[in-house]
């Protein structure tokens, strides 16, 4: 090859002598082995060979190399999920009983529907006006006290007429009701000495002046109303309300101490505020109920309140005390704390029970510890970094695209085609782009989207939002490019058009396009952290560095939860750092006027 | 199918006929219209060429003179199809190039080439010389690929440049080879014509000459026809055959190289020719300065385009437009001073 150059190098020479000189150097030149040739470089080359120069680059190159390991191939290594929430067994003091001083009437019921609140309401108005009746859907009941604070309700149900004139007393039963004549001289003794009702057969009759006549009423005992609260002392027991009512009313009588209830004994032992009943078995005694002014309910339903304990609870109360220790069923004692709340006490207790390990410390386990959901912060950053990243890339690959189609055919078009593409460009650029983007969001929540394809939506806005840059400056690019004498030599040579586009334009304009698609990277990395810090990007559950930064909203957390988000800001610092300066280096490297 | 475009041989007033003439413009116009705004009509037009004839031989260099601006770089371009014509013909090897359709142009392409005048940004930054060089012949599909190599390497000796540059990238030549890469480019698609617009005017003197010598040693190898643009008349009188000298789009004075140096004519190429330095210190020669600037193309003047600055202007020439007369056999020139001189009448 060599011998052959030389050849021909000769005949040139031969041909004309003013080149001799030049053409012996480039003789000398041809003689030189590849060796010692100096290595040439490309164009690429030496972009790269540049880029590797500068120091400041290559930190960036190496934040995204870090970024992307730890974010991509970091989940992998993690021994936890996006969304593992991470529990731990612990003591919490949880409500456990809640009680009341009664200062209201209550009302026990006979049957379970026959006395309701409604009732209860017309018992409380009827009283408060002092009246003995009232009415009820057509129906007449009438109020008999019985004690203090102890009224008994009964159902009137009119069965006679009763006319009554100079002794004379005529009784017309209503229909289909018969009755024993013998009633005939009870009425007539009542009527006499003015009583409005009498006991017969241990029923209480009642007699309702209508003019002159008389109606005669048989009664039914429906309910009983009392301050006092009356409750079974052990699970298994059924109290019934005929029990109740006659423990009610040996109640009332202080001396009582023994009272006979169905051939059974029981027995009434008082104390200051309560009163226990104890049934008395020929095997010994046994706690039946007990009577107070106190109303005690346990938080949960499945738990059952004993006697001693109620008694504990009240004496506690009613001392002062705000705490106090009794034994459960283990035979541990355990403390109780009380607070007050108005009339309303609440009676808190330590219960172990799985908590959510929310906001724990840096450890072994949890190197950045848990955020707010109980989630190790150090997987929620690799799985964020890797849908920020994602989101930063495709949303760039969208724009560029969009940007290098529109802004190609407006540089390479011109014309009319130009000034509409430009047009369009202006209107995207007039967009207020934040303020879109949080209608947008907003609209998304009304929507009730999925937070997967709400991701998906996120990139396709922000990539259509900000193609205008990057068409800007392809168009102006190729505009220039285009006059370049070289793409006018190669319309010269008759290449085809789109060789002329892919081989000459597109090369020419990609150097401007890496620098600008790496910064922009940068910033649509810091737009989806904003959207998702403001809660309108990336949703709980999945992580976006934005999203937890988010979780922390107070100066509590702040300051004492440093864990949870100046990681994730240092990332998104550096990340973006990191494309700023990559994208420099770029910008220096693909300058052709930076020789070294 | 190339149609042929009938040419009418009956010629004009001014045109000289050849039987082996390569190209032929006729009345050749190119008007740029000035726009202010994408829906206006043009209000007026810049007429870089306007009512051009020439033709050129076979084997011949035609040089292209005149002062910057008078349109001959546009005259170059609108040969090549490069810019659309506004009106007129070019007619080459007996086919009008304006009238072809695109893919027909495109088989024609690389029968006319152009070197351009700045070497620098002739070439793309981003592709090697071996690729420059080949790539069109490649896309054209002119050499089988067997041979690809050797023809390009071929080519690249014929231009003074070495077989192991393929690889090298123009950032790494200087001016002079550059411009002999441009040179390559145009050769390899084994053109019949070249427009050289200005080839050398960016190159050093010395460069100059190799550059000059390169393209009459390659005319004489590849049997080339020149248009060789240049304000340099020295250059000019060294490489051409015939030459034309144009003022403000329009053509003023055409012969051959030997009559227009020794006896000018219009009083145009007088001025233009008396500023070539002379080599002889001990030589005055009579240096004619022209007064004032070349006229705006947009808005020339009336009648013979250079009254305004001409030495020997009369009343007719601010009226009249002057006719190209043959003067002398092969000398043509546009002037009222001739008027009645024709060798016709």
């Amino acid at each position: 090859m060599d011998n052959e150059n030389k050849k021909d190098d000769k005949s040139i020479n031969k041909n004309d002598k003013s080149e001799e000189t030049s053409y012996q150097a480039n003789s000398e030149d041809n003689s030189l082995s590849n060796v010692q040739r100096v290595k040439v470089l490309s164009p690429g080359m030496l972009v790269i060979k540049r880029f590797l120069r500068n120091r400041l680059a290559i930190i960036g190159f190496i934040i995204i190399l870090f970024m992307f390991i730890f974010s991509f191939i970091g989940g992998f290594f993690s021994p936890y999920d996006e969304t593992q929430v991470f529990k731990h067994i612990g003591t919490m003091s949880k409500e456990y009983v809640s009680l009341s001083l009664n200062e209201q009437y209550r009302y026990t019921s006979s049957d379970e529907n026959i006395y309701n609140s409604n009732m209860h309401s017309k018992f409380i108005l009827a009283k408060n006006k002092g009246e003995t009746n009232f009415i009820l859907d057509d129906i007449k009941y009438h109020i008999s006290e019985e004690g203090k604070d102890f009224y008994s309700i009964f159902c009137l149900e009119p069965i006679a007429k009763i006319t009554y004139f100079r002794n004379i007393l005529s009784v017309n039963l209503h229909e289909g009701i018969e009755m024993p004549e013998e009633i005939n001289n009870y009425i007539k003794t009542a009527i006499e000495q003015g009583e409005t009702y009498f006991k017969y057969n241990s029923k209480i009759y009642v007699l309702d002046k209508d003019g002159r006549n008389y109606i005669l009423e048989s009664t039914q005992n429906v309910a009983f109303e009392s301050l006092l609260i009356m409750e079974k002392a052990t699970k298994d027991i059924e109290v019934t309300y005929e029990f109740k009512y006659f423990l009610r009313k040996a109640l009332m009588d202080d001396e009582v101490s023994i009272f006979e209830y169905n051939g059974e004994r029981y027995e009434l032992i008082r104390d200051e505020y309560s009163i226990s009943v104890n049934h008395i078995k020929p095997d010994g005694k046994e706690p039946y109920a007990l009577a107070s002014e106190f109303s005690i309910k346990s938080i949960s339903q499945d738990v059952f309140l004993s006697i001693e304990f109620k008694k504990e609870l009240i004496k506690t109360i009613m001392s002062g005390a705000s705490s106090f220790v009794y034994p459960d069923e283990h035979g541990e004692d355990i403390e109780y704390n009380i607070l007050r709340n108005n009339n309303m006490y609440t009676v808190k207790k330590l219960t172990n029970t799985h908590l959510i390990s929310i906001h724990e410390q840096p450890s072994l386990k949890h190197w950045l510890g848990t955020d707010q959901h109980g989630m190790d912060v150090l997987t929620r950053l690799m799985y964020g970094g890797k849908i920020s990243l994602v989101i930063g890339f495709i949303v760039v690959f969208l724009e560029t695209i969009i940007g290098v189609v529109m802004g190609g055919i407006a540089g390479y078009f011109g014309k009319l085609t130009d000034m509409v593409i430009m047009r369009i460009v202006d209107v995207f650029n007039c967009i207020p782009f934040m303020p879109l983007l949080i209608i947008i969001g907003s609209v998304m929540d009304a929507l009730d989207i999925d937070p997967k394809i709400r991701i998906y939506y996120l990139m396709l806005i922000l990539g259509v939002m900000s193609w205008p840059g990057i068409a800007r400056m392809v168009r102006g690019q190729i505009l220039s490019l285009r006059e370049q004498e070289f793409m006018i030599a190669a319309e010269a040579t008759g290449l085809r058009i789109s060789r002329r586009i892919f081989k000459h334009l597109i090369p020419n304009v990609i150097p401007q396009l890496i620098v600008l698609a790496t910064l922009g990277l940068g910033g649509i990395i810091i737009y989806e952290s904003t959207l998702s810090f403001l809660g309108l990007g990336v949703k709980f559950p999945y992580a976006s560095w934005g999203n937890i930064i988010s979780g922390v909203s107070t100066a509590y957390e702040m300051t004492n939860f440093w864990f949870v988000w100046i990681p994730a800001g240092m990332l998104i610092l550096l990340t973006v750092l990191g494309f700023n300066f990559v994208g420099d280096g770029l910008r220096d490297a693909f300058d052709p006027k930076m020789k070294r | 199918m190339i149609e042929r475009a009938s040419i009418n041989d009956n010629s004009t007033n001014g045109e000289i006929g050849f039987d082996d003439e390569v190209l032929k413009v006729k009345n050749l116009k190119k008007y740029y219209p000035v726009t202010s705004n994408v829906f206006m009509k043009a209000k007026s037009y810049v007429k870089a060429v306007d009512d051009v004839s020439f033709s050129i031989k076979k084997g011949t260099t035609m040089g292209l003179v005149g002062e910057s601006g008078c349109g001959k770089t546009t005259i170059g371009k609108t040969i090549l199809r490069l810019t659309d014509k506004t009106d007129g013909q070019v007619v080459f090897q007996g086919i009008d190039i304006h009238e072809l359709n695109r893919k027909d142009l495109r088989k024609m392409r690389p029968k006319i080439q152009i070197i351009f005048q700045d070497p620098y940004s002739s070439l793309s930054p981003r592709m090697p010389v071996g690729e420059i060089i080949g790539e069109a012949v490649k896309d054209n599909k002119l050499i089988p690929k067997e041979e690809f190599d050797e023809y390009i390497s071929k080519v690249m000796i014929d231009c003074g440049l070495q077989p192991y540059h393929k690889s090298r990238y123009p950032h790494e030549f200087s001016g002079g080879q550059r411009q002999r890469i441009c040179i390559a480019r145009a050769i390899a698609l084994n053109p019949d014509f070249i427009v050289c617009d200005e080839p050398v005017s960016a190159l050093d003197v010395s460069v100059q000459a190799q550059i000059i010598n390169l393209l009459m040693e390659l005319q004489e190898k590849y049997d080339l026809t020149y248009l060789f643009i240049s304000h340099d008349l020295s250059v000019v009188e060294h490489i051409s055959d015939n030459v034309g000298v144009m003022y403000l789009g329009n053509l003023v004075e055409y012969s051959d190289k030997e009559s227009i140096f020794s006896e000018p004519l219009h009083p145009y190429t007088k001025a233009l020719f008396s500023a070539i330095p002379v080599s002889d210190p001990d030589v005055r020669n009579e240096r004619i300065i022209l007064e004032g600037n070349i006229p705006s193309p947009s808005n020339p003047p009336s009648g013979c385009k250079f009254h305004t600055r001409c030495r020997e202007c009369m009343d007719i020439c601010k009226t009249q437009i002057p006719e190209m007369l043959e003067v002398k056999k092969g000398h043509t020139v546009a002037c009222h001073l001739y008027t009645g001189k024709s060798l016709k009448e």
